[in-house]
C-alpha cells in the first residue's frame, strides 16, 4: 500500500514537473515570437541603436552576393537607393549567387560594431578593389551596422 | 617488429590510404590559394559580353520598355529577375544566372554570365568541410594521418641523407619558410 501510495506520488510529480516544462517552453516560444521585430531597412537605420542585439525581420530585393565566400550580401531598401551588409549566421553557412536579383525575406540579428570592429572593417574594404557596382553598396559594406542572418527565404522571383 | 619497420609501415599504409584525400585538398589549395589573392574563381565561372545600345541613356528615362528592349538586344528575355539603379550612371538588370550591367551615359551594355565551375566546386565543397556531419570526422582523420605520413617520414632513411644528415637541414628550412613569412608579414 505504502509503495503504492509512494509510487503514484513519484508519477505525480513526474507529470507536474513535465507539464512545467512544457509550459516554459510554451511561454518561452510566445517571447520568441514576440521579440522579432519586423521593420524597413530604413528604420533599421535610422535609430539603430534602438533595435541593437534584437531579432529584425527584413526583406528586400538582393544587390550583391560577395564571391569571395559568400559571407556577405547586401540588400536594398524601397528607396532603391539605402543598402544594408548581411552576414550569414545560425546554419547558414554562406550566401550563393543565385541570390542576386531575387527578394528574399531574412530573419536575424541586428548588429553594431565595436568601435574597433568598425575600424577593422573599413580598413579591410580601403584593402580592396573597387567596381564600379560595387560602389553602390560601399556604404552599407563600411557601415559598422549589419544583420547576422539566421534564416532566410526567397520571396520573388 | 622493429620501430623503424613500424614506421615504415604507418608511413606506406597511409600513404595509399590517404592518397585521394591529399590530392583533393592539394588541388583545392592551390585554388583557394589563388582564389584568395583574388586572381581567379575556383567556384564560378564568370563570361562577360559587351553590346552597344543604339542609343545613349538617362537614369529619369528608363522604364519597363526600356529594360525589355535590352533583355531582346542580349537576348535574355526569359532570364529577367529584377532591375535597380546602383548609382545615376548605372543600371543593373538582374538574370538567372548573370546580370547586365548598362552604362547609361555611353549606351554600352556589358552581359555577364556565372555559373559554377565544373570539378573546382565540388573540391572546394570537400576542402570548406560543406559536407560536415561524418565528412568533419573523416577530414580528422585525414588530417591526423598526414601528421603521421609527415612525422614517419623524417625516419624514413638512415645515414648522411637521413633526418641526422642533409634530411635533417631540409626538414629545418621546410620550417624556417613559414616562420621567416610570419616575421616579415605579420609580426614585424
Amino acid at each position: 500500500m505504502q509503495r503504492s501510495v509512494l509510487l503514484a506520488l513519484i508519477a505525480l510529480v513526474a507529470i507536474s514537473c513535465n507539464q512545467t516544462v512544457k509550459s516554459e517552453s510554451e511561454t518561452q516560444e510566445v517571447d520568441k515570437t514576440e521579440k522579432i521585430v519586423s521593420a524597413s531597412i530604413i528604420e533599421l537605420l535610422e535609430t539603430p541603436v534602438e533595435y541593437q542585439d534584437k531579432e529584425v525581420a527584413i526583406s528586400g530585393m538582393v544587390t550583391h552576393v560577395c564571391r569571395h565566400g559568400g559571407q556577405k550580401c547586401f540588400v536594398v531598401a524601397d528607396d532603391g537607393e539605402t543598402q544594408i551588409r548581411i552576414v550569414p549566421g545560425g546554419d547558414i553557412d554562406e550566401f550563393l549567387v543565385d541570390m542576386e536579383g531575387s527578394t528574399i525575406a531574412f530573419k536575424g540579428i541586428f548588429r553594431i560594431m565595436t568601435a574597433e570592429l568598425a575600424a577593422e572593417n573599413l580598413e579591410n574594404y580601403a584593402s580592396q578593389e573597387q567596381h564600379a557596382v560595387e560602389q553602390s553598396h560601399s556604404s552599407a559594406e563600411k557601415a559598422e551596422y549589419y544583420i547576422e542572418a539566421v534564416e532566410f527565404k526567397e520571396v520573388s522571383p | 617488429m622493429n620501430w623503424r619497420k613500424l614506421n615504415r609501415w604507418i608511413h606506406r599504409e597511409l600513404g595509399f590510404l590517404f592518397f585521394g584525400m591529399t590530392i583533393i585538398y592539394g588541388i583545392s589549395g592551390i585554388a583557394l590559394n589563388h582564389h584568395i589573392a583574388r586572381h581567379w574563381d575556383p567556384g564560378l565561372i564568370t563570361r562577360s559580353t559587351i553590346i552597344q545600345y543604339p542609343e545613349t541613356l538617362q537614369k529619369a528615362l528608363v522604364d519597363r520598355s526600356t529594360i525589355e528592349n535590352i533583355l531582346e538586344l542580349t537576348g535574355e528575355e526569359d532570364n529577367y529577375k529584377q532591375y535597380y539603379f546602383p548609382n545615376e550612371e548605372h543600371l543593373m538588370i538582374y538574370l538567372k544566372g548573370g546580370h547586365i550591367l548598362v552604362n547609361l551615359p555611353a549606351g554600352s551594355i556589358q552581359v555577364t554570365k556565372i555559373r559554377n565551375r565544373p570539378f573546382f566546386s565540388e573540391l572546394n565543397y570537400l576542402h570548406y568541410n560543406k559536407p560536415k556531419k561524418l565528412w568533419t570526422w573523416f577530414s580528422d582523420l585525414y588530417a591526423f594521418g598526414l601528421i603521421l605520413i609527415a612525422i614517419s617520414g623524417l625516419f624514413l632513411i638512415k645515414g648522411r641523407k637521413g633526418i641526422t644528415g642533409r634530411g635533417g637541414i631540409l626538414t629545418i628550412i621546410g620550417i624556417l619558410i613559414p616562420l621567416v613569412f610570419l616575421v616579415i608579414y605579420l609580426w614585424l
